[in-house]
């Protein structure tokens, strides 16, 4: 059996009235891969990660994901739409996006509760992914009244809960504080020890030594325009340079004013 | 005199921050929901069910003492449940109530209410005259806009508007629309503030606004703004549900524990209301 999960060939997509944000992407993730995809800003790389969720589709070009085409039409019957909303959960960038429910424990609840989760296994999964994430104190609390830190924690939780087999991370650790972005990367690398797929759109070039096996660079063009091992990517200064990764970086050192650029 | 003008046209930005403070206050504050009170112990499902029994006995009694002894109860919990009696007098006594007085106040004269005269006076060469059926009338109006008032924000005050939404889902309120209202008091809070940072950023840019002009095109220009956001997140927001299996069918969680002092409570609310429907029947 194939360990493919997904599979995208051409794929090409544009928003309604806008520029185009994917022009033709090729790209094969396997089961238990750590992928990162990196680029500057608005090279496609939220675009990529709900395709692969399933929550907008190619408008040419073709997606598969677990040996099946994704199309708009699969995701209409509920049965199909559950199975694979099982397997694959994204994080969202922007937490209040994901977090709309009353509560932070209706919220972690979602999920489960839509994907036919008996109640009584959802208040076990409750409990398991809050005491994973250390979030238990914030249960009965307000989305409204969490820190970014915190929200991110829940909107992780919110799709543990679900314990999908692929997880998609979109800027997991934008505008964290370094406690908070320790305990995500830490969380990260555990899941997939566990055996979960592992895919993170990031801007945060020291994480992805240790979020990632593979890195996939988008350019300017919407495309991938270089793939390889972290450390091949990191050590192509000139290209990072080239595509906007990299900046210029002034500090101070015993006084001394000091310039670099800016890597991990 | 020109700092007078100044200040007459500035209201633009204080009205709308003010309307804000004051939605979040009312609306999405849970700070005495969180406080460790009698009311605040009771399990949601049956304190509303008891409220509800309260506020039918309040609207069909028809005498205004059985409704003040109501009232009085009321003000009891109030102090039990640790709300501040100022705060929960303001709130109670003074706006709603104090409308429903002027607009019952043309009944208190024998032109709207004749009867037994109390009272009359001559005021520009007119003849009011205040009868007794006009005046019970409008004490028991009063009387009841002031303690139906008093249930119901003692109940907000006293429970998480969580415990609310989901009780709805328990007196039969179907689903999805509780869904919906959860997530319009959920965004609400989101968007005061996004309104709130808006006028900050206006004002480090361009200083105070000072010109009524100016004011409605930057009430104008928030609106759009606030409209097309609203828009965006709405269809994100949804994303964000199917990415979590939502099919268009809700299913949310129903947590509730009933222990025997919420039974007892609801039991104790029950005679009340049966006894004062039974006093209400003597007098």
């Amino acid at each position: 059996m194939s360990d493919i999960i997904f599979e995208l060939q051409d794929v090409h997509y544009a928003y309604p009235g806008k520029f185009p944000a994917l022009c033709g992407v090729d790209m094969t993730i396997r089961s238990g891969e750590k992928i990162a995809i990196i680029g500057a800003n608005g090279t496609g790389k939220s675009t990529l990660l709900q395709l692969l969720d399933g929550l907008i589709f190619p408008h040419h070009g073709q997606v598969t994901a677990f040996g099946e085409l994704l199309r708009e039409n699969s995701q209409v019957d509920e049965k199909a739409a559950h199975r694979f909303r099982r397997r694959v959960g994204l994080v969202f960038q922007n937490a209040d996006i994901q977090l709309f429910c009353p509560s932070v424990r209706e919220d972690i609840a979602f999920g489960p509760l839509q994907l036919g989760v008996a109640e009584e296994e959802v208040g076990r999964r409750i409990l398991e992914v809050a005491q994973v994430l250390d979030i238990r104190h914030l249960l009965e609390r307000v989305p409204h009244q969490l820190s970014i830190g915190e929200k991110r924690r829940v909107a992780i939780a919110s799709v543990l809960a679900i314990d999908p087999d692929v997880y998609l991370f979109d800027e997991p650790t934008a505008g964290l504080d370094p406690l908070t972005v320790r305990h995500i990367i830490d969380f990260i690398v555990n899941a997939n020890q566990r055996g979960k797929t592992i895919i993170t759109a990031t801007h945060d070039l020291h994480a992805i030594g240790e979020i990632a096996d593979m890195v996939y660079v988008f350019g300017q063009n919407k495309r991938i325009i270089m793939g390889g091992t972290p450390d091949s990517i990191l050590n192509d200064r000139s290209f990072l340079e080239m595509n906007n990764l990299v900046h210029i970086h002034r500090h101070h050192h015993d006084g001394r004013e000091h310039v670099h650029q800016h890597l991990p | 005199m020109s700092n007078a003008l100044n200040k007459k046209r500035d209201f633009i930005e204080p009205s709308i921050l003010s309307a804000l403070a004051f939605l979040k206050d009312a609306t999405l504050s849970e700070e005495y929901a969180n406080r460790k009170g009698f009311l605040q112990s009771l399990d949601p499902r049956l304190k509303t069910l008891s409220f509800l029994a309260f506020l039918v006995t309040a609207i069909s009694l028809k005498s205004a003492v059985l409704i003040g002894t109501l009232y009085g109860f009321c003000f009891i919990f109030a102090i039990l449940s640790r709300i501040p009696v100022r705060h929960f007098l303001v709130r109670t006594l003074l706006f709603i109530p104090l409308f429903s007085l002027f607009m019952v106040l043309p009944t208190l004269f024998s032109i709207v209410t004749p009867g037994e005269p109390v009272c009359s006076f001559h005021v520009l060469g007119l003849n009011g005259i205040i009868t007794r059926p006009g005046l019970d009338g409008a004490v028991l109006f009063v009387v009841r806009i002031a303690t139906s008032v008093s249930l119901v924000v003692l109940l907000s005050l006293t429970t998480r508007h969580s415990e609310l939404l989901k009780v709805l889902r328990v007196l039969g309120v179907p689903q999805l629309f509780v869904l919906t209202i959860s997530m319009c008091f959920r965004y609400l809070y989101l968007f005061a503030t996004m309104v709130e940072n808006i006028f900050t950023a206006i004002k480090s840019r361009v200083g105070v606004v000072s010109h009524h002009r100016h004011g409605q095109n930057v009430v104008a220009w928030n609106l759009a703004n606030t409209w097309n956001r609203t828009t965006q997140m709405s269809e994100e927001v949804y994303m964000a549900m199917l990415s979590r299996g939502y099919t268009g069918e809700p299913r949310l969680l129903r947590v509730f524990h009933a222990t025997l002092k919420d039974w007892v409570w609801l039991c104790c609310a029950l005679i009340i209301c049966a006894g004062l429907f039974y006093r209400g029947q003597i007098l």
